[in-house]
């Protein structure tokens, strides 16, 4: 209860209201919540095209040579940005699909979701910075939420499903 | 609930910044606009207090204005934050068992459990408060706090 002690703290409390003030700005602005939906996904996107780099250099990660590794390296990342380490299952049979459990997210910490936005997906910059990350590194995946707190679900599950590999070496937008 | 919880009247009010009403919760909702009235004539005693603390400049971290006033079925106590956001509680007269300290752990909570509200960006500020966490908690500390 005591709220000036944890200086990390503060700083995740500011990073949750900003994240938070801009979902609401888009949202007046757009007025619509499917156009939010979009929006949140393509900013994630470009963040994640950026992110992967960084988190390249600073974690001197290795060539993934199956999905299991691409999942560690996606469960590092979080840890590495936003603090959490979702575990990884729901594994499908094919070995192409799994789930990332994230049982607190620091984006949803004070959020409730009023009646008017219940299909809303508030974190969706989230999977956008999945497929953005994965899609630098020649993977292309498709990600959304299964499950999200937000909407009453115990926890908020994030599924990424691999598609193919990108041979093609040139990076997207630069034909 | 037993027998003793809801024989307590027990009320828990929010009052925003221009005195409107933000929240209001009792435990017995026929007697909720009685209530109203209780909590309005307090605002009066609240306004006394803090001016008068304003004069002297005393410790102004101290948010807790202790009991207001008393009426035969009444006790009301009050509590105002550094913006000037007002939560009243109003327990029964004939319960006597009920400590100061408590009723300022109570405000405690209450002063927590609002702040995490303003926290969630949906919330407009000085709006009445429909917030579901806020709601389970006040109700939480009206029926359980006997």
């Amino acid at each position: 209860m005591n709220r000036s002690v944890d200086p990390k703290k503060v700083n995740s409390e500011l990073f949750t209201l900003t994240y938070g003030a801009l979902v609401v700005q888009l949202l007046n602005d757009l007025e619509s919540v499917e156009d939010v939906n979009k929006h949140l996904d393509r900013m994630g996107y470009n963040i994640g095209v950026r992110l992967v780099e960084d988190f390249i250099a600073r974690s001197s990660a290795d060539k993934c040579y199956d999905l299991r590794e691409t999942a560690d390296k996606l469960q590092a990342a979080f840890r590495m940005y936003l603090g959490i380490s979702p575990s990884i299952a729901n594994w499908a049979p094919a070995g192409d699909e799994f789930s990332l459990m994230i049982d607190t997210n620091p984006l949803t910490e004070f959020v409730e979701l009023p009646d008017t936005c219940s299909n809303m997906r508030y974190s969706a910059i989230l999977p956008g910075m999945v497929r953005g990350a994965c899609e630098m590194v020649h993977l292309e995946v498709s990600s959304w939420f299964v499950q999200d707190q937000l909407r009453g679900d115990p926890v908020t599950e994030l599924r990424v499903k691999f598609i193919k590999r990108l041979e093609d070496s040139v990076p997207p937008g630069e034909d | 609930m037993d027998v003793n919880t809801s024989k307590r009247e027990i009320c828990v009010a929010v009052i925003g910044k221009e005195n409107a009403p933000l929240y209001l919760l009792t435990a017995d909702p026929a007697a909720e606009l009685q209530f109203h009235y209780t909590v309005h004539t307090a605002l009066d005693v609240v306004e006394e207090k803090l001016a008068a603390t304003g004069k002297t400049a005393a410790d102004s971290r101290e948010l807790y204005l202790g009991a207001l006033y008393s009426t035969e079925e009444h006790r009301v106590f009050g509590y105002a934050t550094n913006t000037k956001i007002k939560f009243i509680i109003v327990v029964e007269a004939a319960n006597v068992s009920i400590r100061d300290n408590e009723i300022r752990t109570m405000f405690r909570r209450l002063h927590a459990a609002y702040t995490d509200m303003v926290c969630n960006p949906f919330y407009l500020p000085a709006r009445p408060i429909t917030a579901r966490a806020f709601d389970r908690t006040v109700r939480q500390m009206v029926t359980g706090a006997s």
